[in-house]
């Protein structure tokens, strides 16, 4: 019995009148690629910033290795072992994408308020820097301020700003979002690597169907901000309610999403 | 910021500050040479243009270190701060009343400006957490306005001379302006450069970056696991104490304290000097405070009751030619050529750029 690392009970959000999410109750396994799926304004990433303490619930609870996180401060997510990434590109635009990586790792380290050395002398955050650029496929960018970077390369960035603070569990909102439709697989190849090497946990929103069913272990699709169904991506193919209410749709949907890049 | 990774243009912004801080040094003596005195009248403290001169300058110090401890808080750390002058005022007004009520000695003002550099900071940080933006410079705006109540009620007048201000402050033997000045515009200028130069550290620092990064994206910098408060504390009290120190030297200097720059003009006068010089560049905020301080002199000098409508005219010229101030604008223009020359450079080594960025939200 593998064992549950990030789990919600009966989480509830609501703007207004709307209930964005609307008593959610997931259970994440150590070690696996978790992936949210469901149409637009379902309520995923409204789920994820549930998660991730970016916004409080209504009600309900976040429990992460037993714990309940609910009221935990955004800035100490990170610390427990949750790394996040935006479906809007969320950057320290004017800073260098080197600098972008770099703060992140130095944010899990003891030397945040070393106010008299110059950062660039922390080599244990500089080389990991160094690494983790060659590992998203941005070293020659190094130098270039975030801002600038085509859309792709910050997608990777994103990424790269997670894997500095190396978490245990990877919260990616659709990480592959506006790029270029031959610069997915790479990445999602690279998000694999990641999760195996390093046994790491992923919850991975995404809406390239044919991505999600390859590299899932598990999958919850939500629909108007409840579950519509879970399990296994064969299970959820095989389902009729997603079937109807949800994948046929999204069939299209899929299909809009690749044509500007064609 | 190329630079920072890569070292490249280190030498050249090296270069800048050497010759500045050279001539400033070298300054006084220029200024004897070119009026024909014998250097050692200058130090004899004889020369009334040379020495008036100096008073210009240790003005400009003073200034400079005020506005970059501005710029510490809001073009570093990206704080709303419309109550800044409060600190320098406070440091001030501090420094008068210990010399002149309590006839404290030099050193124990100094600790005194420091502690109550200390105590502003921590006055504005106790509504970090609650007001961000436009609220907190609304916020600070109110506590600074509160001071210059307090400092012109009549209650108060045995010690701040309410709206008349501090006057007849006793000067102290080491620290006086009339019998040494020379030593003054020594004390002053090593001041502003020591601050300059702890300043360009701890924006380098780990600390420093982070406050970079919480102006850039506090939402991001909090999911990466910075607890940004903190950092904007540290920014506060940085700033907070610099800008008391300036306040003592302004007293030190005049010997007086005028109620005025206790007042939001003052705060307005500081980030005319950062929209000058550049917002978050720290040089650029010396810059400004010395050519806004030396502009509003030599008009004045000049053209006397119309030079108000011309340093106005100036300032909506360099806001509009310089968006980003001097200093932000040249540095971008740096940026610019070096990206062109990249641009060039993938031209001839045929590395195609990435598909244009249309999914950019
Ligand atoms: N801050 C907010 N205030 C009000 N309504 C919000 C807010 N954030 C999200 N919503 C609403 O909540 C619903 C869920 O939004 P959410 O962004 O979570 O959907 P999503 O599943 O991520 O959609 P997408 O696939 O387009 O990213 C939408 O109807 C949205 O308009
Ligand atoms: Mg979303």
């Amino acid at each position: 019995m593998p064992e549950t690392i990030l789990e919600t009970r009966d989480l509830r959000k609501a703007f207004g009148a709307l209930l964005a999410v609307d008593g959610v109750s997931v259970q994440v396994q150590a070690g696996a690629i978790h992936s949210i799926i469901g149409p637009n304004g379902a309520g995923k990433t409204t789920f994820f910033n549930l998660l991730s303490g970016n916004i409080r619930p209504t009600s309900g609870q976040v429990l992460y290795k037993g714990r309940d996180i609910t009221k935990l401060p955004l800035y100490r997510t990170a610390h427990i072992g949750m790394g996040r990434s935006f479906q809007i590109t969320n950057l320290f635009p004017n800073l260098t994408a080197f600098e972008n990586v770099r703060l992140a790792c130095q944010a899990m380290g003891r030397n945040n308020f070393s106010f008299w050395q110059p950062a660039r002398h922390f080599t244990r955050y500089t080389d990991r820097t160094v690494a983790i650029l060659e590992q998203v496929g941005l070293a020659e960018r190094a130098g270039q301020l975030a801002g600038t970077l085509p859309h792709g390369d910050q997608r990777k960035l994103e990424l790269g700003i997670i894997l500095g603070a190396d978490p245990e569990v990877l919260l990616l909102d659709e990480p592959t979002a506006g790029m270029a439709a031959e610069q997915v697989p790479e990445l999602m190849t690279l998000i694999q690597q990641i999760q195996q090497q390093g046994s790491k946990t992923v919850v991975l929103v995404e809406h390239n169907m044919n991505v999600v069913m390859s590299i899932s272990d598990r999958i919850t699709v939500m629909h108007q901000g409840q579950v519509l169904a879970e399990g296994t991506p064969a299970e959820i193919a095989a389902n009729e309610t997603v079937q109807s209410a949800y994948l046929g749709g999204l069939y299209e949907l899929d299909q809009q999403d690749r044509e500007p890049a064609a | 910021m190329n630079a920072q990774t890569t070292g490249r243009f280190a030498w050249k912004s090296h270069i800048g500050f050497i010759v500045t801080v050279v001539g400033l040094a070298a300054l006084p003596f220029i200024m004897a040479v070119m009026e024909g005195l014998p250097v050692g009248s200058l130090l004899a403290n004889d020369s009334s243009t040379a020495k008036f001169l100096q008073g210009l300058l240790v003005e400009v110090f003073i200034l400079a270190v005020f506005a970059i401890s501005y710029d510490l808080v809001l073009g570093v750390t990206g704080l709303l701060s419309f109550g800044h002058g409060m600190f320098f005022a406070f440091g001030s007004y501090l420094t008068g009343v210990l010399l002149k009520t309590f006839g404290w000695p030099l050193w124990a003002v100094l600790v005194g400006a420091v502690v109550a550099g200390l105590f502003n900071a921590l006055l504005f940080a106790v509504v970090l957490p609650r007001v961000k933006g436009i609220t907190f410079a609304l916020v600070t705006l109110g506590i600074a306005s509160v001071f210059d109540i307090l400092i012109r009620t009549q209650e108060l007048n045995p010690y701040t001379g309410s709206d008349v201000g501090l006057q007849g402050i006793p000067r102290p033997d080491f620290l006086n302006p009339v019998d040494d000045r020379l030593r003054f515009y020594y004390v002053t200028l090593a001041f502003a450069i020591l601050v300059y130069l702890i300043y360009k550290r701890f924006v380098d620092s780990p600390t420093g970056r982070v406050c970079v990064a919480t102006r850039e994206n506090e939402n991001r910098a909090l999911t990466i696991g910075f607890n940004t408060f903190y950092f904007k504390l540290a920014a506060l009290m940085v700033a907070g104490i610099t800008a008391s120190l300036a306040g003592m030297f302004n007293t030190l200097y005049k010997p007086l304290v005028s109620p005025e720059i206790a007042g939001l003009g003052f705060t307005v006068e500081g980030l005319l000097m950062l929209l000058i010089g550049g917002i978050g560049t720290l040089s650029g905020a010396m810059i400004g405070a010395a050519i806004l301080r030396l502009m509003e002199y030599y008009l004045s000098r000049w053209f006397g009751e119309s030079s108000a409508f011309i340093l106005g005219a100036i300032y909506v010229l360099i806001v509009m030619f310089l968006p980003y101030g001097i200093v932000g604008t040249w540095r971008l223009r740096r940026l610019d050529i070096a990206a062109g020359r990249q641009r060039l450079l993938s031209m001839f080594t045929g590395r195609q750029r990435e598909t244009p960025d249309e999914g950019k939200l």
